[in-house]
């Protein structure tokens, strides 16, 4: 008897759970709205200097992200997303407040001097203890940088991947994603910077770097170099997302992360973010896809 | 001198073995012990009492952790320090045996005489000096990042292991070749003229009457390198190469604990301290055996 109320309890539950997580993503739309008025009063208080969002970013900033070095141009990916959230959040442009703030300073614990801070930092759970992040505003992928002409760069499907010599830098995430799912039937050469691994690769000591695609783009384009200091290096592919994300960074606990996670998935809704993406990360999204 | 032990005695009986020289005196045992026993307890209280003591103790002393690091788990694609330590041991062994065969060769021409072997004599000079004072990581660096650079066929398309094995060598040979020359220097002048006025020669005196006395006397010094060796081959991570502190490393970048990097260091003391204990026996004997020719 005792057996069948708790089962039955438990059957309701689940059953009422089912009916609560249903009527929220119907209402979701709509709830969006009222939440983006309410945000526009609450975060009044919420904000580290009233009626102005300010925004922490490195110094220098680097296109796409941001365009000559200036966040408060509008220009970039991560600029105009900045405006586009403040935008949502009923801020005026004037009422942006650009700060500086070291990257590596960024994701340390304390109180911080800006609302959010917005740098291509990756969301990790070691990082996410000391402090709070936003929902991802870009997914980062991983992806295969080689020597030009080189066979890496004409054979990857997936049985030719796995025959390859990799380099990789220690504790990145490439690394993680050639171990967890690459696994080469060679053993990975691994070394303790990025600079060494392009160093590897260009004396074809290695046949292949996995790097997140941003800095794929970079070291193919701009870091591996032959002989004659050309550029000699081919994005060849990137790897599907394995949910590695940026997120714009707040003190631990900072309440203003919920209003713009709402302005975020509105962005995300009426198509915003597609076409900021489309309009400012063009080459990262142009590199075809491949299975690892 | 009696060679019996007489414990009372005020003068300290030169013979007797290592630890009854250490322990004698009144109540000599009993003092070492409590003051040993004292002064570890005093260090042990202070590690457990520290504020961050039990963080320390899990990060890098959780046993869970240090045993999944040793054996591996090939599956999550954790690599064994234990593996690792497989090429430490293989690539100072393989060196060991080079070093000791191009030292000798480098002290020989070192010390030569011939006119004939005059450059080869600078070159030595020049090589031992220059090996000695560059730092052994910038070695590891040019030989393997360097050689593969040049683009010399087979001279650059080898493993990081074979590189790092390169760079070893060449450093160590500079310092065991100096070791060598002192050891054939050491050998008293009137053995090499004993062995003239019998008519050998030159390159006969040198292998039946220097190097084997030289040899003899520079074994404890020798060992001693041997043992830096062994623990300079973690050097050769920074190639690329997966050795016991490399995969060890890798371990705690993965779950973030560094529990490996104490697995690493045991099995580098595994090696080491009972090569050092074997270096103090045989420096003990060879103390023995000129104290007895003093006698």
């Amino acid at each position: 008897m005792r057996t069948f109320r708790l089962v039955l309890a438990t059957l309701m539950g689940a059953t009422s759970l089912v009916a609560i997580s249903l009527t929220s993503s119907i209402a979701a739309s709509a709830s969006s709205a009222t939440a983006l008025a309410t945000c526009k009063t609450t975060i009044n208080n919420q904000e580290f200097t009233k009626g102005k969002l300010t925004v922490g970013t490195d110094n220098p900033v680097y296109t796409p992200w941001f365009v000559n070095n200036k966040p408060s141009n509008g220009k970039g990916f991560e600029s105009a997303l900045t405006y586009a959230i403040a935008g949502e959040l009923g801020v005026s442009k004037s009422n942006v407040v650009w700060v500086y703030e070291p990257f590596d300073n960024s994701y340390t614990p304390g109180p911080k001097k800006f609302d959010f801070d917005i740098n291509e930092i990756s969301y990790t759970a070691q990082r996410a203890e000391a402090v709070t992040f936003s929902e991802s505003y870009y997914d980062v992928t991983q992806s295969i940088v080689a020597l030009k002409g080189s066979v890496v760069a004409k054979e990857h499907t997936p049985a030719e991947l796995k025959t390859y010599l990799y380099g990789d830098q220690i504790g990145t995430t490439g690394l993680a994603y050639i171990y967890d799912h690459i696994h080469p039937t060679q053993q990975t050469r691994v070394y303790s910077t990025l600079d060494e691994a392009v160093l590897a690769l260009q004396t074809k000591q290695i046949n292949a770097i996995v790097v997140d695609t941003p800095d794929g783009q970079y070291m193919a384009t701009s870091e591996v170099e032959n002989a004659k200091k050309q550029a000699d290096g081919v994005q060849v592919g990137q790897f599907p997302s394995t949910g590695e994300h940026y997120g714009l960074l707040f003190t631990k606990g900072n309440p203003l992360v919920g209003c713009v996670n709402v302005a975020i998935s509105a962005l995300r809704a009426n198509g915003t973010l597609a076409a900021l993406t489309a309009k400012w990360l063009d080459i990262y999204t142009s590199v075809p896809v491949i299975k690892p | 001198m009696s060679l019996d032990t007489d414990e009372s005695s005020s003068t300290p009986n030169l013979f007797a073995p290592r630890y009854k020289r250490v322990f004698t005196g009144r109540n000599g045992l009993a003092v070492s012990i409590v003051s040993s026993v004292a002064l570890i307890g005093v260090l042990v209280a202070l590690f457990f009492w520290a504020p961050g003591s039990a963080t320390v103790r899990y990060y890098y002393f959780n046993g869970h952790y240090m045993w999944q690091s040793f054996v591996g788990h090939p599956k999550t694609g954790l690599l064994s320090v234990g593996k690792g330590f497989l090429t430490n041991i293989w690539m100072c062994l393989l060196c060991e045996v080079l070093i000791l065969i191009l030292g000798l060769g480098v002290a020989w021409i070192r010390v030569s005489r011939s006119p004939l072997l005059a450059p080869f004599r600078v070159l030595a000079t020049a090589y031992t000096d220059v090996f000695r004072g560059v730092p052994l990581l910038l070695v590891v660096f040019l030989v393997g990042f360097g050689l593969p650079a040049l683009g010399l066929g087979v001279l650059s398309s080898q493993s990081p292991d074979v590189y790092g094995c390169v760079a070893l060598t060449i450093t160590y040979v500079a310092y065991v070749a100096e070791v060598f020359r002192a050891g054939i220097y050491s050998v008293p002048n009137g053995q090499i003229l004993a062995a003239r006025s019998l008519g050998l020669t030159h390159g006969t005196i040198m292998r039946r009457v220097t190097l084997p006395q030289a040899v003899r006397t520079v074994i404890p010094p020798l060992l001693n390198d041997f043992i830096s060796l062994q623990k300079d081959t973690a050097l050769v991570s920074v190639l690329g190469a997966i050795e016991a502190v490399r995969a060890a490393q890798i371990y705690e970048s993965t779950v973030f604990n560094g529990s490996g990097l104490v697995v690493a260091s045991l099995l580098f003391l595994a090696i080491t301290i009972p090569l050092t204990r074997f270096t103090d026996r045989l420096l003990d004997q060879d103390r023995r055996r000129r104290l007895a020719s003093l006698s």
